[in-house]
């Protein structure tokens, strides 16, 4: 029994094709599989695990079915199984459901997309100008989990494709299967010793919620649980001393970064690009990451995330106040620049505000920082009615595409993409953002992103400032706990203790 | 005959205030729930949704038309005994509180003992000598019992009990060991873990519950120490009891044939203000400890601006409410001949 201490509050449903949350995303990784994932040492290779292989046509992809593979209720994978997976995310239209979306797929489309060739082949095609290391990349995210039609139909509600059923249960292949799970309490997992691929080491895992960081470095430190997550710098800190626990630390793909809303026409300094320039000179990017929030930061200045295939790793930009100054002062905006900042009302954003309130005062900008609930922050950014924010970004799904179609394209075409949202417009970019979706050679499609990256580091309204690092603390002797750059990607199957 | 029909007539008071209390409830959250700045929507599909799903999802969730209209089809709803489903858990909401009220009720009822005990006990050796030094030390214990943040006196309780002197049990209602293998029938620990006849259960829930009661017992018990000794002291100064020690009646007859009886009807009211207010559920206690309850889940619903589960926690609370001043009223007059 392995038990691992963590927060379960943000847990809203264990459907694939609903659930959107850190807590769902990691356990669908436990409990599903999809036709193909990404290597967990090299993510940027994508790696067959319910296929067997996979030919590529004209804007199509054919995948022959794993020879033997079956769900952990004892039923074979059927090409079916794959087109019910796929239609069934589509049309219930949930949360993630615009990952699919991307492929140009509807309610209404879906049909035509997804065949069945014959009982070991199915082929699926897409309507959307992108490259097949895209799609297949789109394909690895949890919500092209692939599910037993069989077990999920048995317990249909409503016509509801049994989502209410499987927003508590599992009909996946993983490596484990649901024994139960007690809404804010716990998830307990069983392994799936039939998973395709090798069975896990453990028999039970238990993913207990304890909102609490304190009490959970508490059960660790005691040893009633083998893992803690979410633990703050206090309580790590406190940690230190221990024996008996580790460290594990993961870069994460979360980027975080300041949002300038030129868009907003009641404060035009923000569409000034000398303001954009000058707020890089006015963050203290090593003073956050490694003072403030102590190690669970690092500087990370592009919008791909360190260890991500095309990131820019290049750091010009740190705290010059006098070269902020004398940027504002040739741009006229030397005085008098007020901002108003909207931040998430919990930690950590109130601290990094604070910081670059501060930092933003010395070079003559007043920010006024207007802490509010997530869904709130979100809504003005959604119409436009903000002035700045600090917030975070993650990537739906491991490719480049995911995270530059949100910075780097603005089609203004109905899409409201991050770019869309600062009101900036960049239709040469705009292109070169799909033309780089549409790149089938890996290393020339890096280059691409590279190029991108630069652009928007240079001159544009987002401030890209720090990569968050996960921070994971296990008892000793625990091993073989990995955990890649994207939030699903929690791998508990080669742990032991 | 008198006798027989009062209690009916009360109880048919008592549903009716019932019935008026939960009504203006749900209406008054209602309404205040149209103020939030909280996008329920947005909350559940979060920010990278699409258009459509966004829609679907204020479509689903009822928020497409005016709230007058969403009021009347939840009341709707209620009469037929859905509370909805909860958009933070995913779960029916009359599932969840049928889940978490045992935990709350278990929690706060044991609290609630502890605290009446030894609230009343402390009281009664306070108020025998005002201003004495024992006074004096039961003031200073209820004014620090009242006054320390429960949410840091339940984190060093675990430190210096659960985690240096494994004294007690840690976070959660029982040890992993037992905790996904007892069917908890009852929702109430104790009882399931007594009824499960697993070797050690019932004592394992016994030493995790142990120290969320006593600390929530200390919290409320300077409310029912300063209360009821203030009660004593001011039937004490009556005429009735200085003829009793003029008759040369003994301190203990004085007080537990005379006073007491005399200061029950502030002594009942304050106990049941006190476990109403333990049965609202103890957010911050539930949040250190890692257990189910009714704060919480009220707590974490209103952050999520999840209107069926704010609304199904606060009828239960304000049934809980109703009926334990209802029976408070009902105790005090069926106790006391002059409030009859």
């Amino acid at each position: 029994m392995f038990v691992v201490a963590q927060s379960l509050d943000d847990l809203v449903s264990l459907d694939p094709a609903e659930g959107f949350e850190l807590s769902s995303l990691q356990a669908f990784t436990a409990l599903y599989q999809r036709l193909v994932q990404p290597d967990r040492n090299q993510p940027s290779i994508v790696r067959p695990v319910l296929a067997a292989n996979w030919t590529g046509g004209v804007r199509s992809l054919t995948f022959e079915l794993r020879p033997g593979a079956i769900f952990s209720s004892g039923n074979p994978l059927r090409p079916e199984d794959v087109i019910f997976s796929l239609s069934r995310a589509v049309r219930l239209n949930r949360a993630p459901a615009f990952i699919l979306n991307e492929l140009g797929w509807t309610a209404d489309n879906i049909d035509r997309h997804l065949l069945k060739l014959d009982d070991r082949r199915v082929q699926i095609t897409w309507s959307k100008d992108l490259g097949a290391p895209v799609v297949l990349n789109i394909l690895t995210a949890p919500v092209a989990s692939i599910m037993d039609e069989k077990e999920a139909l048995a317990h249909e509600a409503h016509a509801d494709a049994g989502n209410g059923w499987l927003r508590s249960h599992s009909a996946g292949s993983g490596p484990f299967k649901m024994r139960r799970y007690i809404p804010r309490e716990a998830l307990v997992l069983d392994a799936n010793v039939s998973s395709p691929g090798d069975a896990p080491l453990l028999k039970t895992l238990i993913l207990k919620n304890v909102p609490d960081a304190a009490t959970r470095r508490l059960l660790v430190e005691v040893g009633d649980a083998d893992m803690a997550r979410d633990l703050g710098p206090d309580q790590i800190d406190a940690l230190g001393g221990t024996p008996q626990v580790k460290l594990l630390k993961f870069p994460s793909a979360v980027i975080h970064y300041l949002l300038l809303n030129t868009a907003n026409r009641q404060n035009p300094a923000l569409a000034n690009p000398a303001l954009w320039e000058a707020s890089r000179w006015l963050i203290d990017y090593e003073g956050i990451a490694d003072k403030l929030l102590r190690g669970q930061f690092q500087v990370h200045q592009a919008f791909l995330a360190a260890g991500s295939p095309g990131s820019l790793d290049e750091t010009p930009y740190h705290l010059d106040v006098a070269r902020a100054k004398a940027i504002l002062e040739r741009a006229g905006l030397g005085q008098g620049v007020r901002i108003r900042l909207s931040v998430f009302n919990q930690p950590p954003y109130g601290d990094i505000a604070q910081s670059i309130q501060a930092t933003f005062a010395e070079g003559g900008i007043a920010l006024d920082i207007l802490p509010a609930e997530a869904s709130e922050v979100y809504s003005q950014i959604r119409s436009r009615a903000e002035e700045a924010a600090w917030l975070y970004w993650v990537p739906d799904y491991f490719d480049a595409n995911s995270t530059a179609s949100a910075f780097a394209l603005n089609l203004e075409d109905g899409t409201k993409t991050l770019a869309w949202r600062a009101g900036w417009q960049i239709p040469e970019l705009s292109a070169e953002s799909r033309a780089a979706a549409l790149e089938p050679n890996a290393e020339a499609r890096a280059t691409r992103y590279r190029a991108i990256e630069a652009s928007v580091q240079r001159s544009s309204p987002f401030v890209i400032a720090l990569q968050a690092r996960t921070v994971i603390v296990v008892r000793r002797p625990v091993t073989g706990y990995f955990q890649g750059l994207n939030a699903d990607m929690a791998y508990y199957d080669r742990v032991s203790k | 005959m008198t006798l027989r029909v009062y209690p009916v007539r009360l109880m048919l008071r008592g549903l009716g205030t019932l019935t008026v209390t939960l009504t203006a409830l749900v209406f008054v959250t209602f309404a205040l729930s149209s103020l939030s700045p909280i996008d329920p929507a947005l909350q559940l599909v979060g920010d990278h949704a699409s258009g459509s799903s966004y829609a679907q999802a204020r479509h689903e969730l009822g928020l497409d038309v005016p709230w007058p209209r969403q009021f009347a089809r939840y009341v709707i709803g209620l009469a037929h005994g859905d509370l909805g489903t909860s958009r933070s858990t995913g779960q029916a909401v009359r599932e969840d509180l049928e889940r978490l009220f045992p935990a709350t009720f278990e929690l706060a009822t044991l609290a609630a003992i502890v605290a009446a005990f030894a609230g009343i006990a402390l009281a009664v050796l306070s108020a025998r000598r005002p201003n004495g030094p024992l006074d004096s030390l039961v003031r200073i214990i209820s004014i620090v019992g009242n006054s320390i943040p429960v949410f840091w006196l339940g984190l060093i309780a675990l430190l210096v009990f659960y985690a240096r002197l494994r004294w007690t049990g840690g976070a959660g209602r029982l040890s992993d060991a037992f905790e996904y293998t007892i069917d908890m029938k009852t929702g109430l620990v104790l009882v399931d873990a007594w009824r499960s006849a697993e070797p050690g259960a019932f004592r394992d829930a016994a030493a995790h519950l142990v120290l969320p009661v006593l600390i929530l017992a200390a919290y409320a018990l300077g409310n029912v120490t300063r209360l009821t000794r203030a009660a004593l002291l001011g039937e004490a100064r009556k005429e009735y009891v200085l003829a009793a020690r003029a008759k040369g009646a003994s301190e203990a007859r004085i007080l537990w044939r005379h006073v007491m009886p005399n200061a029950r009807g502030v002594i009942l009211t304050v106990l049941a203000l006190t476990y109403g207010n333990l049965l609202e559920g103890a957010v911050l206690i539930e949040t250190v400890f890692a257990r189910p309850g009714l704060g919480r889940y009220l707590t974490s619903a209103l952050f999520a601006a999840d209107m069926p589960a704010i609304l199904g926690a606060i009828l239960v609370i304000g049934t809980c409410f109703v009926t334990i001043n209802g029976l408070t009223d009902l105790a005090v007059k069926l106790s006391d001949p002059r409030t009859s």
